[in-house]
């Protein structure tokens, strides 16, 4: 596809390729920080990113059907109880250490 | 030929929601973090509604960049954290081998998109272009009568986590005990 083409026409293949940047943004965050807040936004924006696709695929459904959109619901759901137990996971660690390092997740056993 | 306007909202948008997406992971404070991720947020929600989705853009404002970020930007005060002096696992080797192996997940992910563009993916929306009242009216009828199950499960999965974030916080005292 030619660049000056693909500037001109904004389509699906556009909403899907910002999607997967940040995807892969949310995956590097999770691998690379140490800071256990920051692990959990990372997993957020990776979640945020599928939402993108999801509405993106639904408006360009050739039929027009809103499965999609009413699919984000559903992530935006998981995504609200996976912060809340996440941060609740973190409070114990910051109880138990001063510090949220992921390298103390190991001591929580028992 | 679309609207030249339209176009260069996306790439505003796309353009604004990838900067604050890569500050996230850049940025060591984890309150500028949390700053990041709002900002994300919000352009995310203006994608969304440039989708002609607007119920789920204003859901997506009022439960991310409102619910959500005010519970890590609460859980970070309560921290009390300071600039991270590592804020990056370390080691150098394995920093390269995690950041070459997303570079490429991400490329094949992107070539693939792009390459079966022409032929795969429509570059024009589907016809049925309906007001805003009309689609959410529509994803009102899908909601509560095709994905009715999964609906009344995830209120059930709501009851539950709550229980445990509860269960999980209150283990050996509050946080500012004594150790």
């Amino acid at each position: 596809m030619p660049i000056a083409d693909s500037l001109a026409n904004v389509g699906l293949s556009h909403y899907l390729v910002l999607s997967a940047i940040l995807f892969t943004f949310g995956l590097l965050g999770v691998l690379l920080r140490r800071n256990v807040i920051v692990i959990l936004m990372s997993i957020e924006l990776m979640l945020n990113a599928v939402n993108i696709s999801f509405v993106a695929f639904s408006r360009y459904s050739p039929n027009g059907n809103m499965d999609g959109q009413a699919m984000v619901f559903f992530v935006m759901t998981i995504a609200a109880a996976e912060a809340a137990v996440g941060l609740a996971l973190a409070t114990t660690i910051f109880k138990k250490f001063r510090e949220v390092n992921i390298r103390y997740f190991e001591h929580l056993k028992g | 030929m679309p609207v030249l306007s339209e176009n260069l909202l996306f790439f505003i948008l796309a353009g604004l929601t990838i900067f604050s997406g890569l500050m996230v992971i850049l940025q060591t404070n984890p309150i500028f973090c949390a700053l990041a991720l709002a900002m994300t947020m919000i352009s995310i929600a203006g994608i969304i509604a440039s989708l002609g989705a607007w119920f789920v853009a204003g859901v997506q404002l009022i439960v991310y960049a409102g619910a959500v970020m005010v519970l890590f930007v609460m859980v970070l005060m309560l921290f009390d954290l300071k600039d991270e002096v590592r804020a990056f696992s370390r080691g150098l080797v394995s920093g390269f081998v995690k950041i070459a192996s997303v570079g490429i997940i991400g490329g094949v992910v992107t070539a693939a998109i792009w390459m079966s563009a022409e032929t795969v993916f429509p570059t024009t929306p589907s016809g049925l272009q309906v007001s805003a009242t009309q689609s959410t009216k529509q994803l009102a009828d899908l909601l509560f009568k095709k994905y009715i199950f999964s609906f009344e499960a995830m209120g059930a999965l709501l009851l539950i986590i709550a229980i445990g974030a509860v269960a999980l916080s209150r283990i050996q005292g509050g946080t500012h005990a004594d150790r």
